[in-house]
């Protein structure tokens, strides 16, 4: 095994680490955070016009608030799924085509207890503030909507979090 | 932004792996990790568990101080 011709030993072992996808795991970090930016982006824009004409208990935000939710997920899973078959054409037109990895490993373990780590720190002070919001008697519409704003920071905080991880070390 | 956050594990598995005639893709395949992950281990990115230095020395057949040195050490 260690016989081997010294010419050809470096060029085998040389792998192109510029050019390797990433794996499964590195683009559901990067999508849903994307996904959320975008969807959550648009409820609150729609609650910002909203709050511009109309009073707070005028204002619809339960059905937007939980189509957002689902758009969130089934965002995610889209997107996944459509970036895997893009980085793979991808990958192709450049001629080095390999398969999608979604092997989970206990380096993707890592990266996703410090995401969550992060996320759980914003919604803990998102909750806590939720708590005094409730204690004050202010409306619903408030409550809600500031419990959401936590789980949105956490989230992209989250999403970055992994992002930095997989690119930058953990 | 700066440079890669490095551990303060420093290995020799491209090396090893060099001498041995392995591929990051076939080290990865055969502990059943990502090629990134050995990448990101290569490249002092990630430490990996004890398990997976052990399994990494294995594979590249060398005993695990001699794969991975504690930059810590270097203070003594």
């Amino acid at each position: 095994m260690n016989n081997i011709d010294p010419e050809c030993a470096p060029q085998r072992a040389d792998d192109d680490e510029a050019n390797i996808p990433m794996t499964g795991e590195e683009k559901i970090a990067w999508v849903y955070g994307i996904t959320v930016i975008v969807t959550s982006g648009a409820y609150f824009l729609y609650i910002a016009t909203q709050l511009a004409s109309h009073p707070v208990d005028e204002i619809a935000w339960v059905v937007p608030l939980i189509i957002t939710v689902v758009a969130s997920i089934v965002g995610t899973i889209i997107g996944t799924i459509v970036a895997s078959i893009g980085g793979a054409v991808w990958q192709g037109v450049r001629g080095r085509f390999e398969e999608p990895d979604f092997t989970k490993d206990e380096r993707d373990l890592a990266i996703k207890l410090l995401g969550d780590r992060r996320n759980f720190a914003i919604v803990s002070v998102g909750l806590f503030g939720a708590l005094g919001l409730a204690m004050l008697d202010v409306d619903t519409f408030w409550i809600g909507n500031w419990i959401f704003l936590a789980g949105t920071v956490g989230a992209i905080l989250e999403s970055a979090t992994k992002v930095r991880a997989y690119r930058r070390g953990v | 932004m700066g440079g890669p956050k490095p551990t303060r594990v420093s290995n020799r598995i491209r090396d090893l792996r060099t001498e041995r005639d392995l591929t990051q893709a076939d080290i990865a395949n055969r502990l059943g990790v990502t090629r990134q992950t050995i990448i990101a281990i290569e490249q002092g990115r990630y430490s990996p568990s004890l398990e997976m230095a052990f399994q990494i020395a294995g594979v590249l057949e060398a005993p695990l101080d001699e794969v991975f040195t504690y930059k810590g050490d270097d203070a003594k």
